[in-house]
C-alpha cells in the first residue's frame, strides 16, 4: 500500500513539474532538421534507439546520437549542456535539479531483479539473507540453501541508477562489500552472471532473459506486471531529463516517446510505459 | 628459450585464430550495413543503425582529422630538435616530448573533457565534445611518435652530406630543407603512418571526448561520432544478443586488419626508402 | 653577365619550425598545468590529505584513492615480472639462433604483436581467458591474474625490440673476436653481453612498466574494478587508469571529480619519473 502511494505521489509530482506533454506522431517531424544528442542510462537505450531509428528513417535531415554511460553520465552531460537529453534510471536528486535546472520526464517503469546463474538451485531469498549476502556476512551458497560453493558478488558502477535503486530498495541502504566485481551495464552484468555458476547480481527486469535466473525476494516475484501493480517493490522509473524547458526538436522527441509509437517501443524493450493523458 | 618462444607464438596464434574464426563468418554486408541498402548508406541517403560502416567511416575521418592537426607541428618540432635547437632547448623540449610520450591516454581524455567544459564556461558556450576535440587530443597523443621519428630520420642523414653542401655554399636553411629533409622523408612518412595507426586504435581518449554508440555517418567536425575501438568496447560492455557480439568480433577483426596494414606499410616504406638511398637492405631487426 | 637571383633562403621555413616547436611545448605545458591545477583542490577538499585513504565509497563520502594506486603498482609489477624474463629469452633466441625460417616467423610475429590494439587484447581476454581463469580459480575470472597475463602479452613486444637493439649492438661488436676464439654466440651472449647490459635491461623494464601503468582498457575490462587492494591472484582490483575511466562521467565538481585529477596527476608523475630515470640511464 505504501508502495502504491509513493509511486503515485512521485508520478503526480512529476506531472506537476512538467509542462503539458502531448502525444506526437511521426508527422510532427516532417520538415524538421537538426541534431539531438542523448546520453545516460543503459536501460533506456533500446527505447531511445528504436525511437531515433524510426524518426531518422522518415526524416533524414534529423540526426540523433545515442550513447550510454549510466545515470551519472546522463545527469552530468545534460547538466553541462553536452547533450540535449540525459537519461537516468533514478529520480533526480534535489541538488542536481537545483544545480543544473533540470526538468524530468518519467516514461517507463522498470523493476530491478536479483539474478543468479540459471543452474543455481536457489529460487528465492529473504530480504535479510539478501542484505547479508551483499554485505559479505553470508559467503557461501549452502548457507541459503544452495550448493557448496562460495558466492561471487556482482554490482554496478558508481553512477548507476540500477545500483542506487537496488541499494535503496533491496538492501535498505546497506553497503555492499568492497570485494564485489563491478560491471558497467545491464548487458555486462548479465554476461558475467551467465558465465559464473556462483554469481549473484542485479539487472533491470526488462533485461532478463534465458541467460540468467531471477530469484524472488520475500516471496515477491519479479515481473513487469508486479512492478506496475506494486506487488514487487524493487522498482524504479526511467526518466528523460532536459536542462530547462525542452524546445523544438527535443520537445518533439519527448512527445514522440510518450506517443503510441513510443509506448510500443517501450513495451518491446520489456518495460511498462507511463501513460500520459 | 625455445619454450618461451613457443609459448608466446601459441598465445598470439590463439588470439588471431579466435578472432578469425568468430569474426570472419560475421563479415558480410549485414555486419557493415545492418538492414540498410549498402549504396544508400554509403551515399548517406539512409541512416545506418546496425552496421559498423559508420564506425569505420568515423575512424577514417578521425585519422584524417588527427593527421591534419599533427603533421605540421609534429614534423616541424622534429626538425627543430634535429637541426635548430641549442643544446639547452634541445634538452628541455626532449624532456617535454618524453613526458608526453609517457602520458597515459586516459589522462589525455580527461584533459580534453576538462578543456571542453572550461571552454563552455568561458569563451565558447556552444562548445561540445566532438570529432574536432577528439582529433585534437589524439594529435597530442601521437605527437611524440611523429617528432621522434622525424628527428631520428634527420639525424640519420650522414654528416658528410651536410658538410659537403655547406662547403658548396648552401645556407643552413637550404641544407635542412633542400638536402637533408628529402633524404629523411622515408622515416618521416613511416612515423606518420605509425601515428595514424595509433590514432585509429586508441579508445580511452575518444570515449571521453565525443565518441558515442550510435551516430550514423560522421557529419561534421563539430558533431559526435562513432569509431571502431569505441564500438568494440561499448558492445563488449553492453551487448544483449549474440548478433551484437558478432558485430563486435567483426569490428575487432577490422580494426586488427587496419592496424596491421598500417604497420606493414610503415615498415615497408622505411625499408624501401633506405634501400633507395643507401642501396642495401639493412638488418630486418632494426 | 646576369647572375641568377639569390636563391631562397627558406627563412619562412625556419620560422615555421620554431613556431611548431613552440606550439608543441605550449601544449605540453598546458596539459601539465591543467592537471596540476585541478588536482590541487583534491588535496584540500577532504581536509588533510583525505584523498590518500584506503576507502572509496562515494555514497558515504569516502574518496580515498590509495587502493587504486596500489592496484596500478601491483598490476604493473606483476605484468613486468612475467614479461621481462620472457622478453629476455625471446631476444636471446632471436640474436643467437641461426637464421632459420622459424626465427624469421618469430620476428614477424613480434612485430605483428606491436600492432595489435589494446582494445582487441582486452576483447579477446574477456571472452577467451576469463572463463579459463574461472575454471582454475573459482571466482569471477576477472582478477589480477587475468589482467596480468594479457598486460604482459601487451608490453612484451616493445621490450623485445628495445632489448634487441641494445643487446644486438653489443653482440655484433664482440662477435668476430669471440667466435674466433671458439665461443659460440649463445656463450658470448650469456657470459659477456648480459652482465654488461644492466642498463639495457633496466631501460626495457622501465619502458614496459610505464606502458603497463598507463594502459586503461585491459585493467578496465579484465581486473574486476573492485576498489580494494587485492590479497591474492584471484582477487579483483582497480587501477588508477580504470578508475579514471569509470568515474569521469559522474560528477562535475565535487570530491569524486577532483579525485580524478589527483589520479591523473599521479599517473603523469609516475610516467614522468620513469622517463627521467630512463634518460639518466641512457646518458651514462
Amino acid at each position: 500500500m505504501k508502495r502504491m502511494y509513493i509511486l503515485s505521489l512521485s508520478l503526480l509530482l512529476c506531472l506537476l513539474t512538467m509542462s503539458t506533454v502531448q502525444a506526437a506522431t511521426l508527422d510532427a517531424f516532417q520538415g524538421q532538421k537538426g541534431t539531438i544528442n542523448i546520453a545516460g542510462g543503459t536501460a533506456h537505450i533500446p527505447v531511445m534507439k528504436a525511437a531515433a531509428q524510426s524518426i531518422m528513417t522518415s526524416v533524414p535531415d534529423i540526426r540523433i546520437t545515442v550513447t550510454g554511460g549510466g545515470s551519472g553520465v546522463g545527469v552530468q552531460q545534460v547538466g553541462e549542456g553536452l547533450v540535449d537529453i540525459g537519461n537516468t534510471g533514478r529520480a533526480l536528486k534535489d541538488s542536481e535539479i537545483e544545480k543544473y535546472g533540470l526538468q524530468t520526464f518519467p516514461f517507463a517503469i522498470d523493476g530491478v531483479a536479483v539474478a543468479v546463474h540459471p543452474e543455481n538451485p536457489v529460487n528465492g531469498l529473504t530480504k535479510d539473507q539478501l542484505i547479508k549476502i551483499f554485505t559479505g556476512e553470508i559467503t557461501h551458497w549452502q548457507d541459503v540453501g544452495g550448493s557448496d560453493a562460495p558466492i561471487t558478488l556482482y554490482v554496478r558502477e558508481d553512477g548507476s541508477g540500477t545500483r542506487e535503486t537496488f541499494e535503496e530498495r533491496a538492501l535498505d541502504k546497506a553497503t555492499p562489500s568492497s570485494n564485489s566485481n563491478v560491471s558497467n551495464s545491464n548487458g555486462a552484468m548479465k554476461t558475467m552472471i551467465s558465465q559464473d555458476k556462483n554469481a549473484i547480481g542485479y539487472v533491470g527486469i526488462g533485461h532478463l532473459d534465458a541467460s540468467t535466473k531471477a530469484v524472488t525476494i520475500d516471496g515477491m516475484e519479479p515481473s513487469q506486471e508486479n512492478a506496475q501493480n506494486g506487488s514487487y517493490t524493487i522498482t524504479r522509473l526511467l526518466y528523460m531529463n532536459t536542462k530547462g524547458e525542452p524546445q523544438g526538436l527535443v520537445r518533439l522527441f519527448i512527445d514522440y516517446v510518450y506517443s503510441e509509437d513510443g509506448q510500443g517501443f517501450i513495451s518491446a524493450a520489456g518495460y511498462i510505459p507511463v501513460i500520459k493523458d | 628459450m625455445g619454450f618461451s618462444a613457443l609459448l608466446v607464438l601459441g598465445c598470439i596464434a590463439t588470439l588471431v585464430f579466435f578472432l578469425l574464426s568468430k569474426g570472419w563468418p560475421a563479415w558480410n554486408t549485414q555486419l557493415f550495413f545492418g538492414n540498410t541498402n549498402p549504396l544508400d548508406a554509403i551515399l548517406g541517403r539512409a541512416p545506418l543503425w546496425e552496421g559498423i560502416w559508420s564506425a569505420f567511416m568515423g575512424t577514417l575521418c578521425l585519422i584524417a582529422a588527427t593527421m591534419a592537426l599533427v603533421l605540421l607541428p609534429g614534423i616541424g618540432c622534429g626538425i627543430f630538435l634535429a637541426e635548430y635547437a641549442s643544446p639547452a632547448w634541445n634538452k628541455r623540449l626532449s624532456t617535454a616530448i618524453d613526458l608526453l610520450a609517457g602520458a597515459p591516454s586516459i589522462v589525455m581524455g580527461l584533459f580534453g573533457f576538462t578543456l571542453i567544459l572550461f571552454l563552455r564556461r568561458t569563451f565558447l558556450p556552444e562548445a561540445n565534445t566532438c570529432l574536432l576535440l577528439a582529433a585534437g587530443c589524439l594529435s597530442l597523443l601521437v605527437t611524440p611518435v611523429l617528432v621522434v621519428n622525424t628527428r631520428e630520420a634527420l639525424e640519420a642523414v650522414p654528416r658528410s652530406i651536410k658538410l659537403a653542401a655547406s662547403s658548396l655554399g648552401f645556407s643552413k636553411n637550404q641544407i635542412v630543407f633542400r638536402v637533408a629533409l628529402p633524404m629523411a622523408v622515408g622515416g618521416i612518412v613511416s612515423g606518420a603512418i605509425l601515428a595514424m595507426g595509433r590514432s585509429a586504435e586508441d579508445t580511452a581518449v575518444i570515449m571521453l571526448t565525443g565518441a558515442v554508440a550510435n551516430a550514423g555517418l560522421p557529419s561534421s567536425l563539430l558533431a559526435k561520432f562513432e569509431a571502431l575501438p569505441f564500438t568494440i568496447y561499448y558492445t563488449m560492455a553492453h551487448y544483449q544478443t549474440q548478433e551484437e557480439l558478432n558485430l563486435a568480433f567483426g569490428a575487432a577483426l577490422l580494426l586488427l586488419l587496419l592496424a596491421t596494414v598500417m604497420v606493414i606499410l610503415a615498415k615497408g616504406l622505411e625499408l624501401g626508402h633506405q634501400y633507395f638511398w643507401q642501396g642495401e637492405v639493412p638488418s630486418v631487426l632494426q | 653577365m646576369e647572375y641568377p637571383k639569390k636563391t631562397h633562403d627558406f627563412s619562412w621555413a625556419q620560422t615555421y619550425v620554431y613556431l611548431a616547436a613552440g606550439f608543441v611545448l605550449a601544449s605540453v605545458i598546458l596539459l601539465v598545468v591543467m592537471i596540476v591545477v585541478f588536482a590541487g583542490p583534491a588535496l584540500l577538499e577532504q581536509g588533510n590529505l583525505g584523498i590518500f585513504t584506503w576507502h572509496w565509497n562515494p555514497y558515504q563520502g569516502h574518496f580515498g584513492i590509495l587502493p587504486m594506486v596500489m592496484g596500478s603498482i601491483i598490476l604493473s609489477f606483476s605484468a613486468l615480472f612475467l614479461a621481462l624474463p620472457l622478453a629476455i629469452s625471446l631476444c636471446g633466441l632471436m640474436l643467437t639462433a641461426p637464421k632459420h625460417l622459424a626465427v624469421k616467423v618469430l620476428q614477424a610475429a613480434i612485430r605483428f604483436m606491436t600492432a595489435i590494439p589494446t582494445v582487441v587484447y582486452a576483447f579477446v581476454g574477456v571472452l577467451l581467458l576469463t572463463p579459463l581463469v574461472r575454471l582454475t580459480f573459482a571466482g569471477s575470472g576477472l582478477s589480477l591474474l587475468t589482467a596480468t597475463l594479457v598486460l604482459a602479452l601487451l608490453i612484451m613486444p616493445t621490450m623485445v625490440l628495445v632489448l634487441n637493439s641494445g643487446l644486438g649492438f653489443k653482440l655484433d661488436e664482440l662477435c668476430p673476436h669471440g667466435l674466433a676464439i671458439g665461443l659460440d654466440k649463445f656463450e658470448l651472449l650469456w657470459f659477456f653481453v648480459f652482465p654488461r647490459s644492466k642498463k639495457t635491461f633496466l631501460a626495457a623494464g622501465l619502458l614496459g612498466f610505464g606502458r603497463a601503468v598507463g594502459d586503461t582498457l585491459i585493467p578496465l575490462m579484465l581486473a574486476g574494478n573492485a576498489p580494494q587492494v587485492p590479497q591474492g591472484l584471484g582477487q579483483s582490483l582497480r587501477t588508477l587508469s580504470a578508475h579514471m575511466a569509470l568515474v569521469t562521467a559522474n560528477e562535475v565538481g565535487g570530491a569524486a571529480y577532483s579525485s580524478l585529477f589527483m589520479a591523473g596527476f599521479l599517473l603523469l608523475g609516475i610516467s614522468a619519473l620513469v622517463s627521467i630515470i630512463s634518460r639518466a640511464l641512457v646518458k651514462n
